[in-house]
């Protein structure tokens, strides 16, 4: 007869409580448990431009092109393409070894499905948009497929790899309806969805059938923990295996212990200053002399750790439209020469107005206030001001914005028609400056097919509007990652987290 | 009878306050300097594009003739599709409203049990040196907001002992049942002993950190209701006929002394789910707060609007609720 005291009951209680209550430690070795910032917004992967969800789409669905680690564009379930020299047409060879996850082989057939026919059939896809001049796809042989375009599209091979353009299975598709396949989506991709919960998790499993090299992990497990704090807290108490961004400040302290290794990774992100060509930066010389009066070695020194790289032009440093011979000087004097030519100084200074926004990306609107204090030394008057980022889009419509605002553009692809293209363009909702002298050369860099003569010229392009003033570039922006260091992946350029290239040692 | 009675104007009344709110969401809503048709838009999308998006979602028509339109949907369960997800919103909420309602109702259980017990102690203080300092931790308590607790809970709870899990609702591998959507319920509906013991587990950090914020004034109040209570004629004649003080105080005292305190937890409910957003974001509990806060960050007007119209028709059933449980407990009201 075992003798059992309150005390020791109690206490035996207590333990048992305790013990169930202990949280599931991220699994090792079979499996890992990636805390992410945000949800995908749909199982639809042609559905929304949603640049966070990319890296969750990759790993269930294919692209039929893709991008190594260092932005390459490189085969995929395309094994060959080919771009008429005129740009207007496209021939893809494909695999023929590919198959969706329900067994389906893959053929040209769902490539003309994702890129043509769903969108012609007045589904609401984003990729609608990015492949607005395709007037037919072509499918002579199941592994082959010839893309017609209206006009020159010489960036199509690159859209191939970039927002939204998976490819998803015809028959399932049509069999199921949209809505269907977002309850069940069926990809090619090296992990297959098992759960998913809205805002909290997604459990992928791997993908036996994998026409690609088999992932290393069984399952990879992600958490979705909005709250940055909270992601820090989940990967220092082991919750999770791997998160990206935390805070700046907290890199450091985490780089610190023993079993975890914290990084800053450069990537494809641009932190710039969107400008108007009109009311109080109508003149060349003070949009100049506000470039020239931005210290962005400090300002990366203070928010960034000193790890995000000071720009010159709207391109990331190894991305085809970046210039390597050209460099935008931090040079107050000149600032105040500049100013002084239009009548203006320190005692008497140029009044504009600036926006940002507040906890958009890091340290945004500390950065702003940063600025301001940078232009008041040598004679701008900024009035700073907070906007939502939804609120962007609505005040350029109403040419509302203010003379400079502070902005990060995400460009995964690093190709420059998605960097200067977009943003110096006035017939797009993202660029302020609406001058046709310069915009009229964007729009027309467009439809350059020649690819050397394309990336010269957007190389151009960027020298040009920075020394006009109509852009001032200030930071490639940084990823925050902290892993158990233990755990292997493989960074990319453009911040894509994949659990198909992670391992433990 | 009365009691039905009474449930059943409340629910009229009900009908031209919800129609009030519809309306004051609705103008709020489409009078905030964002453009809807561009957030719905790829960011490739042209200056046509968008307008044309505008038309199509009727943005472009007189702000009576939207609402008519909507009102006309609503009362079908049409409640629009997400700007932001594409999907209809009444689904969403039906997934997401029964999170906030369990968390909700733990908060709400455990600021009762901390309210009572905690105003019942001071109460018990009154008058001795040990009251200054009960004061002072009540004061301590009420001007820390739920989040910091919630922040503070991960550290203690998760980081520094790693004893409790603090993302989601519940362990990863654990399939989730879903018979109503209330997590508790359903495991154990359908019996799954290891599923309600970890929903249970994930749901504590939140739900203290939400019902520590709300239990001080419940403290308050009872403390400041049974003082007054205490001045009343059938206390001293209690005392007089020899009854105990404990007896006094739980049997007399507490049974008048609770009905204010009532009241203020019911206003205190509404507070405790609105008071939920910020909380289910830190401990990524996947309830209508978090998807409200994606809602907001995308312009998302279809959701925000059905998500403040579920608020307010949370607010008045919990005030009906209320007025029926107070008639229970005051037999003059249910005379008048």
């Amino acid at each position: 007869m075992v003798d059992l005291s309150r005390r020791t009951l109690l206490q035996t209680a207590a333990v048992g409580a305790l013990a169930g209550a202990m949280p599931a430690q991220a699994a090792e070795a079979d499996g890992v448990t990636i805390g992410w910032p945000s949800d995908v917004t749909s199982w639809d992967p042609n559905q929304r431009f949603t640049p966070d969800a990319q890296a969750i789409f990759k790993m269930v669905f294919d692209q039929p092109l893709d991008q190594d680690p260092k932005l390459k564009l490189v085969a995929n379930l395309v094994s060959k393409w080919e771009m008429a020299a005129d740009a207007r047409s496209l021939k893809l060879e494909f695999r023929d070894d590919v198959l969706f996850h329900n067994g389906d082989r893959m053929t040209s057939a769902d490539f003309r499905w994702t890129f043509f026919e769903r969108i012609k059939a007045g589904h609401k896809v984003d990729i609608a948009q990015s492949f607005r001049k395709v007037t037919d796809i072509e499918t002579p042989t199941p592994t082959t497929a010839i893309m017609r375009f209206d006009s020159p599209a010489p960036t199509v091979p690159v859209w191939l790899a970039f927002l939204g353009s998976f490819m998803v299975p015809k028959a399932y598709m049509e069999k199921v309806g949209v809505e269907g396949f977002s309850a069940k989506p069926v990809g090619t991709g090296p992990y297959k969805l098992a759960e998913y919960q809205l805002n909290a998790r997604i459990v992928l499993e791997r993908n036996d059938a994998y026409w690609g090299p088999k992932p290393k992990l069984r399952r990879v497990t992600i958490e979705i923990i909005k709250d940055p704090s909270a992601r820090v807290a989940a990967v220092q108490s082991g919750q999770v295996d791997i998160t990206v961004g935390v805070p700046v400040r907290e890199v450091a302290r985490l780089k610190a212990m023993p079993n975890l290794a914290a990084e800053l990774n450069p990537i494809t992100r641009v932190i710039l200053l969107q400008v108007r060509n009109d009311e109080g930066f109508a003149d060349q010389n003070i949009r100049l002399a506000a470039h020239h009066a931005i210290d962005k070695k400090a300002l990366s020194q203070a928010f960034y750790a000193g790890a995000a790289v000071p720009l010159s032009v709207p391109a990331t440093p190894g991305s085809p439209g970046y210039l390597d011979d050209y460099s935008f000087a931090y040079d107050p004097e000149l600032a105040k020469q500049l100013l002084a030519k239009s009548g203006f100084g320190p005692d008497k200074p140029a009044k504009i107005r600036m926006a940002s926004t507040n906890g958009q990306f890091p340290s945004d609107y500390d950065m702003a206030r940063a600025i301001v204090q940078m232009w008041k030394k040598v004679g701008i008057e900024a009035t700073l001001e907070v906007i939502e980022y939804a609120k962007y889009f609505e005040l350029n419509r109403g040419n509302k914005l203010p003379e400079a605002t502070l902005y990060s553009f995400d460009n995964a692809t690093g190709d420059p028609e998605i960097y200067t293209g977009y943003l110096l363009n006035p017939k797009l909702p993202f660029s302020p400056w609406k001058d046709m002298g310069l915009g009229q050369k964007v729009i027309d860099q467009f439809n350059v097919a020649d690819e050397t003569a394309r990336i010269a010229g957007w190389r151009a392009l960027n020298r040009e509007a920075a020394e006009m003033g109509a852009t001032l570039p200030l930071l490639q922006s940084v990823q925050t990652l902290v892993r158990k260091k233990s755990l292997n992946y493989t960074p990319y350029g453009n911040g894509w987290l994949l659990g198909q290239t992670m391992s433990w040692s | 009878m009365i009691l039905l009675a009474t449930l059943g104007r409340r629910l009229l009344v009900a009908v031209p306050i919800l129609l009030v709110v519809s309306v004051l969401l609705f103008v709020a809503l489409r009078v905030l300097p964002v453009d809807p048709a561009a957030m719905s838009m790829p960011p490739n999308a042209t200056r046509d594009e968008i307008e044309g998006a505008r038309r199509q979602m009727g943005l472009d028509r007189p702000l009576p003739e939207q609402y008519a339109i909507w009102l006309g949907h609503a009362v079908h369960g049409d409640f629009g599709r997400s700007i932001h997800l594409r999907r209809d919103v009444l689904p969403l909420i039906g997934q997401t409203l029964p999170g906030t309602i369990e968390l909700a109702v733990c908060a709400m259980v455990v600021a009762s049990v901390l309210g009572l017990a905690g105003g019942l102690l001071l109460f018990s203080l009154r008058g001795r040196a040990a009251e200054a300092v009960a004061e002072t931790g009540t004061t301590l308590l009420m001007s820390i907001p739920e989040f910091l607790w919630a922040l503070l809970f991960i550290f203690v709870f998760g980081v520094l002992l790693q004893a409790m899990p603090f993302t989601g609702r519940l362990d990863p591998g654990l399939e989730r049942p879903v018979v109503t959507g209330f997590l508790l319920l359903d495991a154990l509906l359908v019996g799954r002993v290891d599923v309600f013991r970890s929903a249970a587990v994930h749901l504590l950090l939140p739900a203290v950190a939400l019902g520590l914020a709300f239990a001080p004034p419940i403290m308050r109040v009872l403390r400041s209701s049974l003082l007054d209570v205490y001045h009343e004629d059938y206390i001293r004649q209690a005392r007089l006929r020899g009854v105990s003080e404990t007896r006094i105080l739980l049997r007399h005292a507490l049974k008048n002394a609770i009905l204010p305190t009532l009241t203020l937890m019911g206003v205190q409910f509404g507070f405790l789910f609105g008071g939920s957003l910020l909380v289910e974001v830190i401990y990524s509990y996947p309830g209508m707060g978090n998807l409200m806060v994606d809602a907001v960050r995308n312009a998302d007007l279809p959701i925000i609007q059905l998500v403040g119209l579920t608020y307010c028709v949370v607010v008045l059933l919990i005030n009906s609720l209320v007025d029926g449980l107070y008639l229970v407990l005051n037999p003059r009201l249910r005379k008048r």
